[in-house]
C-alpha cells in the first residue's frame, strides 16, 4: 500500500503526526519545580505495611496445591493427636501429662487369662484389645498340666475376648459373662475393668 | 492445565499422603485385608458414627473380628451397620454417656432388650456404674433367660440400689444353676426371689489375677 492509496482521513492523521511539536522552553523547569514542591514521603512502619491490604495472583493449579497442603497439614495434625478411633494418643511414659480427670485405671494393669486345654498344640488370646489378631497374644502352656496362661495389659472399660485353640476353634471363657452374638455366629466373653480391678 | 502440571500435582498429593499412611495405626494394616468395596462401606459407617458423635472403635473392632473370623465382606458390613444402629439407639435411650457404657448398653439391645427398658438407667446417681448390670443383663438373655424376665429382674435390682457385687452374685448363681441343667428362666426366677441378694463374701470368678477356674474343651 502506498500513500496515494490511503484514505484521506488516514493521510490527515499521518500529516498531523508528522507535524513538529512546539515545546515551551520553560516547561521542564516548571515541572521540576512542581516535583520539588511535593512533600518528601515519610517511611511507613513495618507493622503498618503488614496491615495494608495486598492483592495476590495465583493460578488455579497453585490454589489447588496450597489447599491440598493445608488439608494435609490438618489431617497430619489430627492423626498425630488421636488415633482413628477417636481416643487420645498414648503419651510416652517419661512425659508428664496432667489428666483432665482422675484416672480410673492404669492402662498398664496386667490381667492374667487362663484356660485348660490339655489336647491343644497352641492357644491364643484374641480380643478387642489386640485387634482380634490371633498372632499377637499367644498363650504359654504351664508344664504338662494343660493349663495355658497369658497376662495382658488392659485399660479401664469393657473388653470382649475369646480363646483360639489350634488356630481354628474359638472357645468362650466359662468363668466370664458372655456378650450376644458378635454378628458372625459366635458369642465372646466379656471382661469389665473398672477402677484398676476387673469385675 | 497442561499434562506436566497434572502429573506434578498428583506427585505432590502423593508425597503429602505418604506420611499420613506411615502414621496410621497397625489396625489400619489389618483393615487393608478387606476388599476395597467392603472397606469403603465400613469407612462410610465409621464416618457416620463420627458425624453423630458415636464411638468408632467398636465398629472397627467388629470389622477386625470379622477379618479374623474369615467372614465375607457382606457379613462384615452388616455386622458393623448393626452395631452402629445399636449404638445410636442406646445413645437415644441413655443420652450422652461414655463409650464403655454405650457399648455395654448396645449389647443389651443386641441381646433383645427394648430401648425403653434402658430408660431406667438414664438418670443414675453420680458415680454409680451400670456396666455390671448391663453385662449381666446381656449375658442372661444370651444364655436363654427370657428377655422380659431378665429385663424386669435387672431393672428391679437397679431400682433397689443393687451394687456391682449383687449383680455378680446373681450372675454366678444363675450361671451355675444353668450349668447344673436348670431351665435358664427358672434359674433366674429362683435366684431373684432370694431377697435380699447378698454380695459375695469372696470375689467373683473374674479377679484381677485372672480367671483361675476357667475350663474348656
Amino acid at each position: 500500500m502506498t500513500d496515494s492509496d490511503q484514505h484521506p482521513y488516514v493521510e490527515w492523521i499521518a500529516s498531523e503526526a508528522r507535524r513538529p511539536v512546539l515545546m515551551d522552553p520553560g516547561a521542564r523547569d516548571r515541572i521540576m519545580a512542581a516535583v520539588r514542591a511535593e512533600p518528601v514521603p515519610t517511611p511507613v512502619p513495618a507493622w503498618r505495611r503488614l496491615l495494608q491490604p495486598r492483592v495476590f495472583h495465583m493460578s488455579p493449579a497453585g490454589s489447588a496445591l496450597l489447599a491440598a497442603g493445608l488439608v494435609g497439614i490438618g489431617v497430619l495434625t489430627g492423626v498425630a493427636t488421636s488415633n482413628r478411633g477417636g481416643r487420645a494418643a498414648e503419651h510416652p511414659r517419661d512425659v508428664a501429662v496432667l489428666p483432665s480427670q482422675p484416672p480410673v485405671s492404669s492402662p498398664d494393669t496386667m490381667y492374667k487369662f487362663v484356660i485348660v486345654a490339655p489336647q491343644a498344640g497352641k492357644v491364643s488370646l484374641v480380643g478387642d484389645f489386640n485387634d482380634w489378631d490371633v498372632a499377637k497374644t499367644p498363650m504359654t502352656r504351664a508344664g504338662q498340666s494343660g493349663l495355658w496362661t497369658v497376662a495382658v495389659p488392659l485399660s479401664a472399660g469393657r473388653h470382649l475376648y475369646a480363646f483360639v485353640v489350634d488356630g481354628t476353634t474359638w472357645v468362650q471363657d466359662p468363668s466370664a459373662p458372655i456378650a450376644p452374638d458378635d454378628g458372625f455366629g459366635h458369642a465372646n466373653s466379656v471382661k469389665l475393668v473398672v477402677g484398676g480391678s476387673s469385675l | 492445565m497442561s499434562r506436566s502440571r497434572v502429573v506434578g500435582l498428583a506427585a505432590l498429593l502423593l508425597v503429602v499422603s505418604l506420611p499420613l499412611r506411615a502414621q496410621e495405626p497397625e489396625q489400619q494394616d489389618r483393615m487393608a485385608k478387606l476388599d476395597i468395596k467392603t472397606r469403603g462401606a465400613v469407612e462410610l459407617l465409621v464416618d457416620s458414627a463420627v458425624a453423630e458423635g458415636l464411638p468408632t472403635q467398636p465398629l472397627r473392632s467388629i470389622a477386625l473380628l470379622g477379618i479374623t473370623r474369615k467372614a465375607d465382606g457382606r457379613q462384615i458390613v452388616a455386622a458393623v451397620r448393626r452395631e452402629l444402629i445399636l449404638l445410636r439407639t442406646a445413645r437415644t435411650a441413655l443420652g450422652r454417656v461414655d463409650e464403655t457404657e454405650l457399648t455395654a448398653a448396645a449389647a443389651v439391645l443386641e441381646a433383645g432388650a427394648k430401648p425403653t427398658q434402658l430408660a431406667t438407667f438414664k438418670n443414675k446417681q453420680r458415680g454409680r456404674s451400670d456396666l455390671q448390670a448391663f453385662t449381666v443383663w446381656a449375658d442372661l438373655i444370651t444364655r436363654g433367660v427370657p428377655g422380659e424376665d431378665a429385663s424386669s429382674a435387672i431393672t428391679r435390682l437397679w431400682d433397689e440400689g443393687a451394687d456391682d457385687a449383687t449383680f455378680v452374685s446373681l450372675w454366678n448363681n444363675v450361671q451355675s444353676d444353668i450349668l447344673r441343667g436348670l431351665n435358664p428362666g427358672t434359674a433366674l426366677q429362683n435366684r431373684i426371689r432370694e431377697a435380699p441378694l447378698r454380695p459375695p463374701t469372696t470375689k467373683g470368678p473374674q479377679t484381677p489375677e485372672g480367671q483361675e477356674n476357667a475350663r474348656s474343651e
